[in-house]
C-alpha cells in the first residue's frame, strides 16, 4: 500500500479520485476498508485518501506496546495531513476517528477547511452534561474492558460479541455478516490498546473552540451515548449543522451509503 | 492508489503484505474491495496484490468503447504480472476473474507457481459437456437485460437481475447496502459485458494447464457456475477441489475463514 512515515510509524492508505482532498478517519476495530461502501460516490466529485491508524491493519498488531493512544492518534492525523502535498484538506471521522478528527480540528484549524464528524465517540464532562459524574467511567468502558480480556487471551469472537452487542444491542454480532466480522476480527487486538487508553472528556469549552465549518452525522436509531454526545457536541461547536440518517444506527454509511454520500457532498460543496 | 501502466492502461492494485506474491483477479461487477474480507488472514502470510480490471472501479466508466473484452483482461493480467517483476507469482480469480486467471495460465504458465479458480464463469463447449447447446447460454440473455436496464439508467433494476440469477430470486433483496453499493459502482462494466463473445472452455483446455491448480466451490452455488468447476477439475492434471459448505457463489464474502484456510493451505503445501 502507500504509506506516509509520520511520528515514526508507517501510515497506510488509500488514495482514489480528483479534486479536493477529503481525509477520512475510520472508527475503532475497523480500518481504511470501512469507507468501501462509499469510496465510488465521494471520488466521483473529490479525492479520497482512507488512513489506517497506527496499530490497525494493515498491520498485524499484537496488543503490545503503549503507543496506542487518542493523543497519538491525534498526533499521528496532524503529521500524516502536514505530510500531504495539499492543505488545507476536510476531514471526515466516524466514531473513534470522529473523537480524533474533532481534536485535530481543535488544535490545528490551519489545517481544515471542513469538518465531518459522524457520531464521535468519546464522554462528556459537566459543562455538557449535568448529570456526569467526574472521573467515573463511562457505562461502556466496563464491558470495553472485558471484550479487550477476552481477545488477549485469544477468544477473539467471544470478545467481539461481547463489544458489538455491546454497542449495537444484544444479538448485533450474531446478525453481522461474515465480511465485516472478518474486518472486525483483523483490528481485534487493537481493543486492547483501546482500553488502556485514558481520553479525556468533551467539554463545552472544547466545542466552542471549534472554528472550522462542521457537519454531524448521526444515525436516527443509534441507542446510548452516541447520539447524546453528538447533540451537546453540536449545540455548541458554532454554526454547526447536524444530519440525522433514517432508519440507521452506528455504522450509518455502511447502512446508507446513498444517502450518506449525497449529505457529505451537499456539505462539502456548499 | 498505485497503478501499473499496462497496455496504455493505469490498473489500479492493492499491495498488502509480504512474503510470496498473490495476485487477486475479481469477478464481473467487483474490483480491488472484493477481496476486503480475506486480506487479513491472507496477508498474514502472502504479500497480496488485488488489482482491478480495466474499465472496474476505481475509473467511473461510462459504458462506452470497445475494449471491455476478455481478451483484453487476459493480455492486460498477463501483462500486469510481467510488470511486477517478481518471478512466477500465484494466481487467484473468481468467477469472470477465474476465467481470465485459467486463460493466463494456459498461455503463460512461466509467469505462475500456483493457480487458484474460485467457481471460473464461462461455458462449456460438447468436448467437456455433451448438452451444450451452440446458442447463446441463459446467462448470456440474463446479462443482455440487465445491461439494457443499467443503459437505460435503472441501475438498481439491472444489479437486481443480475445478481438475483447468480445467487437465487431474491438475493438481490437480501444483500446488505454496502456490498450493494459497490456493485452500482461498477454496474456501467455490464454494459461492455454484452456481446463480448468470450469463448466456451474446451477440454483441450483444461488439459494443458500445467500449474498446480485448486478449485473453489460454493456449496449452495446452483446453475452454470456450480457445473462448470467440476469440468475443468476433472481434466486438468492433477487439480484439487475444496467446496465451501454453505457458501454460494460469493463463498470467500460469506465464509472468509474457511475460504482462507484452504487456500494458505494449498499455497503453503
Amino acid at each position: 500500500m502507500q504509506t506516509l512515515h509520520v511520528n515514526g510509524y508507517d501510515m497506510a492508505y488509500l488514495d482514489i479520485g480528483q479534486g479536493p482532498t477529503l481525509v477520512c478517519v475510520h472508527g475503532s476495530l475497523c480500518d481504511f476498508r470501512i469507507w468501501s461502501s462509499v469510496l465510488g460516490p465521494l471520488t466521483r466529485k473529490h479525492r479520497v485518501i482512507a488512513l489506517s491508524l497506527r496499530h490497525f491493519f494493515p498491520e498485524h498488531w499484537d496488543g503490545i506496546g503503549d503507543t496506542y493512544s487518542i493523543a497519538q492518534h491525534v498526533d499521528d492525523v496532524i503529521g500524516f495531513i502536514e505530510k500531504l502535498d495539499t492543505r488545507p484538506v476536510d476531514l471526515m471521522g466516524h466514531s473513534r476517528g470522529g473523537h480524533i478528527s474533532f481534536r485535530v480540528a481543535q488544535q490545528r484549524p490551519d489545517l481544515l477547511r471542513k469538518l465531518i464528524l459522524a457520531e464521535p465517540g468519546g464522554e462528556l464532562d459537566s459543562s455538557l452534561d449535568p448529570a456526569a459524574k467526574p472521573g467515573s467511567p463511562s457505562p461502556l468502558a466496563a464491558r470495553f474492558a472485558a471484550s479487550a480480556e477476552k481477545i488477549a487471551a485469544g477468544d477473539v469472537d467471544g470478545g467481539l460479541q461481547f463489544f458489538i452487542d455491546a454497542l449495537e444491542g444484544p444479538g448485533a454480532w450474531a446478525r453481522t455478516p461474515a465480511a465485516p466480522k472478518q474486518l472486525l476480527r483483523d483490528n481485534a487486538m487493537t481493543l486492547i490498546g483501546q482500553v488502556r487508553d485514558q481520553r479525556p472528556p468533551f467539554s463545552k469549552a472544547d466545542a466552542e473552540a471549534i472554528k472550522t465549518p462542521t457537519l454531524f452525522i448521526g444515525g436516527a436509531r443509534t441507542k446510548g451515548m452516541l447520539p447524546q454526545v453528538l447533540h451537546a457536541l453540536a449545540a455548541h461547536v458554532t454554526g454547526s449543522k447536524t444530519a440525522m440518517i433514517p432508519g440507521t444506527t452506528h455504522p450509518m454509511f455502511e447502512q446508507a451509503p446513498q444517502k450518506y454520500c449525497e449529505i457529505v457532498l451537499e456539505f462539502l460543496a456548499g | 492508489m498505485q497503478t501499473l501502466h499496462v497496455n496504455g492502461y493505469d490498473m489500479a492494485y492493492l499491495d498488502i503484505g509480504r512474503g510470496r506474491p498473490l495476485v487477486c483477479v475479481h469477478g464481473t461487477l467487483g474490483d480491488f474491495r472484493t477481496w476486503s474480507p480475506v486480506l487479513g488472514p491472507l496477508s498474514k502470510h502472502h504479500r497480496v496484490i488485488s488489482l482491478s480490471l480495466r474499465r472496474f472501479f476505481p475509473e467511473h466508466w461510462d459504458g462506452v468503447g470497445d475494449d471491455y473484452l476478455m481478451a483484453q483482461h487476459i493480455d492486460d493480467v498477463t501483462g500486469f504480472i510481467g510488470k511486477l517483476e517478481l518471478g512466477p507469482v500465484d494466481l487467484i480469480g473468481h468467477s469472470r476473474g477465474g476465467h481470465i486467471a485459467f486463460h493466463v495460465a494456459s498461455r503463460r504458465p512461466d509467469l505462475l507457481r500456483r493457480l487458484i479458480l474460485a467457481e471460473p464463469g464461462g461455458e462449456l463447449d460438447s468436448s467437456l459437456d455433451p448438452l451444450a447447446a451452440p446458442a447463446a447460454s441463459p446467462r448470456a440473455a440474463g446479462i443482455v437485460a440487465a445491461a439494457a436496464n443499467i443503459g437505460a439508467g435503472d441501475i438498481d433494476g439491472g444489479l437486481k437481475l443480475f445478481f438475483d440469477m447468480i445467487e437465487g430470486e431474491g438475493a438481490w433483496g437480501r444483500l446488505p447496502a454496502a456490498p450493494r453499493q459497490q456493485l452500482r459502482d461498477n454496474a456501467h462494466t455490464l454494459i461492455g459485458q454484452v456481446g463480448e463473445n468470450r469463448q466456451p472452455f474446451t477440454r483441450a483446455d483444461a488439459e494443458k494447464i500445467a500449474t498446480p491448480t485448486l478449485f473453489i466451490g460454493g456449496g449452495d452455488t446452483r446453475g452454470t457456475l456450480a457445473t462448470v468447476h467440476p469440468a475443468l477439475a476433472r481434466h486438468v492434471p492433477g487439480s484439487r477441489t475444496a467446496m465451501i459448505p454453505g457458501a454460494g457463489h460469493w463463498m470467500f464474502d460469506q465464509a472468509p475463514q474457511a475460504f482462507c484456510k484452504v487456500v494458505l493451505e494449498f499455497l503453503a503445501a
